[in-house]
């Protein structure tokens, strides 16, 4: 149980760690184009799924 | 922003600002690093599944031993390893081959640790001046090698040069050096730490007996972290075992490379140096797009009147060395921030990496940023210089 929520947790890291490259491509300006956004969509979406799992195994 | 620690603040300068500084953006790390840096970081991290001969290099899990094979490939020489920075990749080659009284021969634009190498063991620093280009040329370094020759009676033990310095980031003629060496018999040192990672390096190709390379500087990856590479003719010599017994346990570490000291790149720093290996060797191929950039950021800086770069041109490195000491210099000395006004006005445009205070002589460094940051970079420049009156044509 507790496995599960510990690679949700790395995915989360991982993740985030691709939002982070993100703002290293486009700043200082981050204006962002189509593909761009539709990754970061797709990144909080990972992030959000990997918290929902972490607060379900951890918490109940 | 809050803090790692107490006293350490997060540093996210590359998510909030186009950095320029000179040395950094080689080493800047791709994902695949800084994931590798989350998952990697605890100390011998790397040692979960060392097994028999007991050597860093011949780990399976994660595949270190293959890392190396493949890494020598790139390199186009016949071993690999990876060391904790370019300076213990020269320390380890300078003391198997030169003692003490031994002359080496480094470029007049050489790196201090190559200096510090060659102390380390004994030997003396011989430089080859740089021709009216400021550049090293296989004609300068045969002219040393017979300076040395007529006034030692010897040869010197090693010919060791940067293929892209780091005071003007000017390529260096290591092909016509690499031949000179091989026409002496000298071994030939290619230091390739701001090439190595950043563009296509074969060393069989240059003729070079050594290859170094820096980790930090060029191939993605923490500090420290370096490459040396060699030819099977010299892997035995530089890559040699320890033949120590102890004299009271009568213990012997037989795999144990004695210039490695063992084990040598350990931890996250290995692993993310592979993390980012893929996309450093797909990176190399785009080295003309980088040199367009530069060449293309050079041509808009130069618009701005009084600039002029002192690096060679057109830029063969996205490392350059631009001199500002008739336009910014001037503005800098009525200036109540003096020169620290041109870092106050990169600042606010969300530029950093300039040198603090620099309006005169300084380095900058385009490499790895996109086209529409070098553009945005060109333009902030011109900005501040008519900002300040300054014309640009």
């Amino acid at each position: 149980m507790t496995e599960k929520a510990v690679e949700e947790t790395f995915e989360a890291l991982f993740a985030l760690t691709d939002l982070r490259q993100l703002f290293r491509d486009t700043k200082p300006l981050y204006r962002l184009n189509d593909e761009q956004r539709e990754r970061v969509r797709a990144i909080l979406e990972r992030v959000r799924q990997s918290l929902r799992i972490i607060e379900e195994e951890l918490i109940g | 922003m809050r803090r790692i620690a107490e006293d350490i603040e997060i540093r996210a300068r590359e998510e909030l600002f186009i950095n320029i500084h000179p040395i950094q953006p080689g080493g800047r790390l791709t994902p695949e690093a800084m994931k590798a840096l989350i998952s990697y970081g605890d100390g011998y991290s790397t040692c979960d599944w060392c097994q028999k001969p007991f050597r860093l290099d011949k780990i399976r899990r994660p595949p270190i031993d293959e890392f190396h094979a493949e890494l020598a490939e790139f390199l186009g020489m016949d071993e690999a390893r990876v060391v904790p920075g370019a300076r213990r990749g020269f320390q380890a080659v300078v003391s198997s081959i030169a003692g003490p009284g031994d002359f080496v021969i480094v470029s007049a634009l050489a790196h201090y640790t190559e200096f510090l190498a060659v102390e380390d063991a004994g030997a003396i620093v011989k430089e080859v001046p740089l021709n009216e280009k400021n550049i090293v040329t296989g004609e300068n370094v045969a002219r040393k090698v017979e300076e040395i020759k007529r006034e030692t009676g010897k040869l010197p033990k090693l010919i060791m040069i940067d293929h892209f310095d780091y005071m003007l980031g000017n390529e260096h003629d290591v092909r016509g050096i690499a031949k000179v060496a091989k026409e002496y018999g000298i071994p030939f040192l290619y230091n390739g730490a701001y090439a190595i990672g950043v563009m296509p390096i074969n060393g069989r190709e240059i003729g070079a007996d050594f290859l170094v390379g820096s980790g930090h500087k060029s191939f993605a990856s923490p500090a420290p972290s370096g490459i040396l590479a060699t030819t099977k003719e010299w892997a035995d010599k530089v890559f040699r075992t320890t033949q120590m017994v102890g004299d009271v346990t009568k213990r012997r570490f037989g795999i144990k490379e004695v210039e490695m000291l063992g084990c040598t790149l350990m931890g996250a720093n290995l692993i993310a140096m592979m993390a980012s290996f893929p996309t450093v060797r797909e990176r190399v191929k785009y080295w003309p797009e980088e040199l367009e950039k530069v060449n293309y950021f050079a041509k808009e800086f130069l618009r701005i009147r009084g600039n002029a770069i002192l690096s060679e041109m057109p830029r063969k490195h996205t490392l350059t060395k631009v001199d500002t000491s008739k336009s910014f210099d001037i503005i800098a000395r009525e200036h109540k921030r003096r020169g620290f006004f041109l870092g106050d006005e990169l600042r606010e445009r969300r530029i950093i990496g300039e040198f603090l205070g620099a309006t005169r002589a300084w380095k900058l460094n385009t490499y790895g940023l996109t086209w529409d940051q070098v553009r945005y970079l060109a333009q902030a420049f011109q900005d501040i210089a008519r900002k300040y009156g300054i014309s640009v044509d």
